[in-house]
């Protein structure tokens, strides 16, 4: 099958280019149990009347609705856990309050569980050892994750080492309209986007880099591959020399389609959310998305026209996992095991997958290591993406990694000086 | 008095209609977008009405489980909360202040008015570290003391002016024919003031209702408000849910407004005007 | 005014006490632990010592000056304009209601209709109404004015704060306009006929006799404005853009920056609007003492 074959050939680019990654790899030898508890069922049993605080990016309602049904009601009703799904306008501010109430001294019994987390945030936690763990590997479905793989054991290089979890896997890739455009008329590559901008006056914007620009901050990482020629000499530890030599460049390169964007380049979408609306509303010709489903979620919340489609450039989309971390001072450390655990299962990986869920991002776990009758239902899952994904074949040959985590706030505050308020 | 002519529509009356007409539909057209906004699916530019009409953010919103109901409760417990405590606190404060002058009384206007017109920025910042090491960070309770910091002084400040224009007299002339002082409170003094008490609860009320950023700082994302749901809404795109959700916002404080109106243009405007 | 002497400073102070004693906790406390944070009291990352480093650098150091002062400049901008086109509107309608004959009741509650809405609901109602593709802008296609959203005037999210000033004044011009319009109600029943009377017109009667009245109440309402407008957060947040942003919203970024050391950076921002604020406050009274004192 078509989109087995993808999704196995994505698998295995995400095996070698953690390759990249390869530095002191001894897996370390797995606690049996999570820390703190005596088995799995010692686990349920503290779980089972509790309350899960999970912070999360509430800026998608149809994602909220998907959380709340998808993962609450199964909590209640199989483990009698409630959730409580904290919507933040940014994972930075529950990383904020993780660390104010560290710096008040509170040890013991804090706001936070659980955060939907990876990347630079992830480090910034670490750093601070603010994390509960590890536990990732203790958890009954982490034998469905590939831990072997540098993708999943790394997260912006950073060694995971068991401190926070997968949920699912997403790349940066584009949206269009069908009925607008047609798909000869797509640009590959940044070079032919910048001629397609030129000749399109006023028709193409991205997401200002910043906090909640998320997006944004990978978009521009992407022009950065492709203006320095290449991802792999960005793999392994932030290289600051590297990043003196080709930063002016791309500021001169994202500056060059300034006059010729959206708002002449004075303001930018805050998060892919606006942009989505600007490209509704036909102000703007393309959107952005990470999700594996592609324009499948926005289709199915109502918020893009039903002839978008997705595609991607050849090169630079940036892809990887996203995870979620318990904190040191998280007063339902069980239930978020559980809920964690839950996040995993194939039935539930096979149904966030779904468009019309919103959620629409791709697997964490690894189709080879479930059994028959899971295996058939995420193919079959993976097939039904509908229309409005892209072509998994393209995804996985455009493959490339995010950078060291360092990169992120550099990028975005070097952005906000070299561009925006040029 | 000049004589007009009935019947005949002069050019100037027109445009002072015509202007007032403009006036109303200015400061109505929110609501009005909002109400369309409301029950649309799928509006985009540049269709003037929805292409389809449903009443599923209705009744997603509305659910039992979400978190919009979670906030409706918070904000009116909390605010419930602050406008008895306000008044509770700021009836004596405002009786001294409008009665009686008194050395220093300069000073205490200015710390009573301060907390009022100061943006919650730095006080809200502040407060966070303590809360979070009293415990009081993430809790209603927590939040609901944050808010009188803004609430109280104009609580004060309306009494303050209803007590201005109070006449004593009434009060000694009943401790002079025998009465407790519980009962002239109850029977003199409440029903003199309780125009001021009514408008100066709305004032505590609608404050608390919409506090954003004291949530947001002492609340730490625990403690579901609907401005904080609104906010955060805002930065997303979903049209037809941000437009219930400030419809639900509004609805109450508007009606709150349209129940006491007419107490409020008799006293509040004094009390607005010495603002 | 009170017919009988005034009670004890004992009693006076007793019913002060618990206003007075809340508000210095929550209000003095909260300030002061902003104002030490700001001077570099971090016990968490290990830093006791005092030091006016967070000032300098939002002032001079190039991370943050132009932020700052960029900031500085468009809150003053944002808030001045907004002030004086809410009084001027203020006045206007006010008089307009105020003459006119027919429909007072409902003319007056459409007038305070949006006293109840909040900052908040008015800056979303303004992005469904303004944007390039919002209701307006639809209604000019509607009209055959215009066929793209980019014909439509940037009018949120521009980089002038035009959005964040259209906000504003649809939010103040009640609140100014409501408090003028009881003044006129209340004071000029006398004057105003007389006036008229003896033969004075509208022109003259405006600027002798309900100018001089409502001016005090507009100015002390004015300032509150301009007050509020400098230091409020939500609508700046939501209608404005990155650059130039107003200081609310920086000092709430810097607050919330993963790196603990910028705190220092946000409490030495929200205090120095704080004192700027104040300093308003101090006139107005100063202007309220005077106008007391002319009475």
């Amino acid at each position: 099958m078509k989109h087995l074959r993808h999704l196995v050939i994505v698998t295995l680019l995400l095996l070698t280019m953690g390759n990249a990654w390869a530095q002191d790899e001894t897996a370390e030898a797995p606690f049996e149990t999570p820390p703190g508890f005596a088995s799995w069922d010692d686990v349920l049993q503290q779980a089972k009347g509790t309350t899960v605080n999970w912070y999360m990016w509430g800026g998608s309602d149809a994602i909220n609705a998907f959380v709340d049904d998808f993962y609450g009601t199964v909590l209640q009703d199989e483990y009698g856990i409630t959730l409580n799904r904290v919507p933040v306008a940014d994972t930075v501010d529950a990383i904020n309050l993780v660390l104010s109430e560290a710096e008040a001294g509170k040890t013991e019994g804090g706001s936070v569980d659980m955060i939907w987390i990876n990347g630079e945030n992830f480090f910034t936690l670490r750093q601070a050892d603010l994390l509960y763990g590890p536990w990732a590997q203790t958890i009954p479905n982490s034998t469905l994750v590939d831990w072997e793989s540098p993708a999943v054991a790394f997260d912006f290089g950073v060694p995971v080492e068991g401190y926070e979890s997968p949920w699912s896997s997403a790349q940066l890739h584009f949206i269009y309209d069908s009925s607008r455009m047609s798909a000869e008329d797509l640009p590959h590559n940044y070079d032919e986007l910048t001629a397609w901008i030129a000749a399109h006056p006023g028709r193409f914007t991205y997401i200002a880099p910043g906090p909640g620009g998320y997006m944004g901050t990978r978009f521009v990482k992407q022009v950065l591959y492709h203006v320095s020629g290449g991802d792999e000499q960005w793999n392994g530890e932030w290289n600051p020399t590297l990043y003196a030599e080709w930063s002016p460049k791309l500021w001169d390169y994202l500056n060059a389609w300034k006059p010729n964007l959206w708002r002449s380049g004075e303001t930018y979408p805050a998060n892919e959310n606006e942009l989505a609306q600007l490209f509704a509303n036909g102000e703007v010709d393309f959107a952005m998305t990470q999700a594996t489903a592609g324009a499948g979620p926005y289709i199915a919340a109502g918020l893009i026209p039903e002839t978008s489609r997705a595609f991607t450039f050849e090169q630079y989309s940036i892809g990887d996992y996203n995870y979620v971390a318990i904190m040191k001072n998280a007063p339902n450390k069980a239930a978020s095991l559980v809920l964690a655990n839950l996040l995993l299962r194939p039935d539930r990986q096979a149904g966030h997958i779904r468009p019309e869920t919103g959620f629409g991002l791709g697997y964490a776990i690894d189709i080879n290591r479930v059994s028959d009758d899971d295996r058939a239902m995420l193919q079959k899952a993976f097939a039904d993406l509908g229309d409005g994904a892209a072509d998994p074949a393209a995804l996985s040959a455009a493959f490339a990694p995010d950078m060291a985590p360092e990169s992120q706030s550099i990028i975005e505050a070097d952005w906000e000086a070299n561009v925006l308020r040029k | 008095m000049v004589e007009r002519h009935r019947g005949t529509p002069d050019i100037k009356s027109i445009l002072r209609y015509l202007l007032l007409g403009i006036m109303g539909l200015a400061f109505t057209a929110p609501m009005i977008a909002f109400l369309l906004n409301a029950f649309a699916r799928q509006w985009f530019f540049p269709q003037l009405l929805p292409q389809t009409w449903t009443l599923e953010a209705w009744e997603r919103l509305l659910s039992g489980r979400s978190e919009f109901v979670q906030a409706l409760g918070n904000s009116a417990l909390i605010a419930s909360v602050v406008t008895l405590v306000a008044l509770i606190l700021g009836l004596p404060a405002a009786r001294v202040m409008g009665l009686y002058r008194f050395r220093g009384k300069r000073v205490i206007e200015f710390l009573l008015l301060l907390p009022a017109v100061v943006p919650p920025l730095a006080v809200s910042m502040g407060l966070t570290v303590n809360f979070l090491r009293w415990g009081l960070a993430g809790t209603w309770v927590g939040v609901a003391l944050v808010h009188l910091v803004p609430v109280l002084p104009y609580v004060v400040l309306i009494l303050s002016g209803t007590f201005a224009s109070y006449d004593v007299s009434h009060e000694a002339q009943a401790r002079s024919l025998g009465a407790k002082p519980l009962a002239v409170f109850r029977y003199i003094t409440l029903p003199m003031i309780f125009p001021g008490v009514v408008v100066a609860g709305l004032f505590a009320f609608l404050i608390s209702w919409s506090q954003y950023l004291l949530t947001l700082l002492v609340g730490g994302g625990r403690v579901m408000t609907l401005p904080i749901l609104l906010f955060s809404s805002a930065s997303g795109s979903n049209n037809t849910t941000i437009a219930v959700q400030a419809l639900m916002f509004t609805a109450p404080t508007l009606l709150l407004l349209l129940f006491t109106s007419r107490v409020l243009s008799r006293n509040a405007l004094t009390g607005l005007a010495r603002l | 005014m009170s017919s009988e002497s005034n009670p004890s400073r004992w009693h006076i102070a007793i019913l002060l006490a618990p206003a007075v004693i809340v508000l210095l906790v929550l209000f003095g406390g909260g300030l002061i632990y902003s104002l030490l944070q700001s001077l570099g009291w971090q016990p968490l990352i290990g830093q006791t010592r005092l030091s006016l480093d967070a000032y300098t650098n939002l002032l001079f150091s190039p991370d943050y000056a132009e932020v700052f002062w960029s900031g500085l400049a468009f809150s003053l901008w944002v808030s001045g304009l907004s002030t004086v086109i809410s009084a001027i509107l203020a006045v206007a309608i006010a008089l307009l209601i105020y003459q006119t004959a027919r429909g007072i009741r409902l003319w007056t509650f459409l007038f305070q209709f949006n006293l109840p809405v909040p900052h908040l609901v008015a800056a979303v109602g303004m992005l469904f109404l303004l944007s390039q593709s919002g209701l307006i802008s639809r209604g000019t296609v509607a009209l055959g004015l215009t066929s793209t959203p980019a014909d439509f005037p940037i009018l949120v999210r521009d980089t002038a704060g035009l959005g964040i000033i259209i906000a504003y004044v649809w939010k103040e011009t009640p609140f100014i306009g409501v408090i003028v319009l009881g003044v006129l109600r209340s004071m000029s029943d006398s004057y105003d006929p007389a006036a008229r009377n003896l033969g004075a017109n509208g022109w003259q009667r405006f600027r002798y006799i309900l100018l001089p009245l409502i001016t005090p109440s507009l100015l002390s309402s004015s300032l509150i404005v301009f007050a509020f407008t400098f230091g409020a957060y939500e609508i700046p947040a939501l209608l404005g853009v990155r650059f130039p942003r107003g200081l609310p919203v920086t000092a709430l970024r810097l607050f919330t920056d993963a790196d603990l050391n910028a705190r220092s950076e946000a409490m030495a921002l929200s205090l120095l609007i704080t004192l700027m604020t104040s300093l308003v406050i101090v006139v107005y009274l100063w202007l309220r003492g005077i106008a007391e004192r002319l009475t």
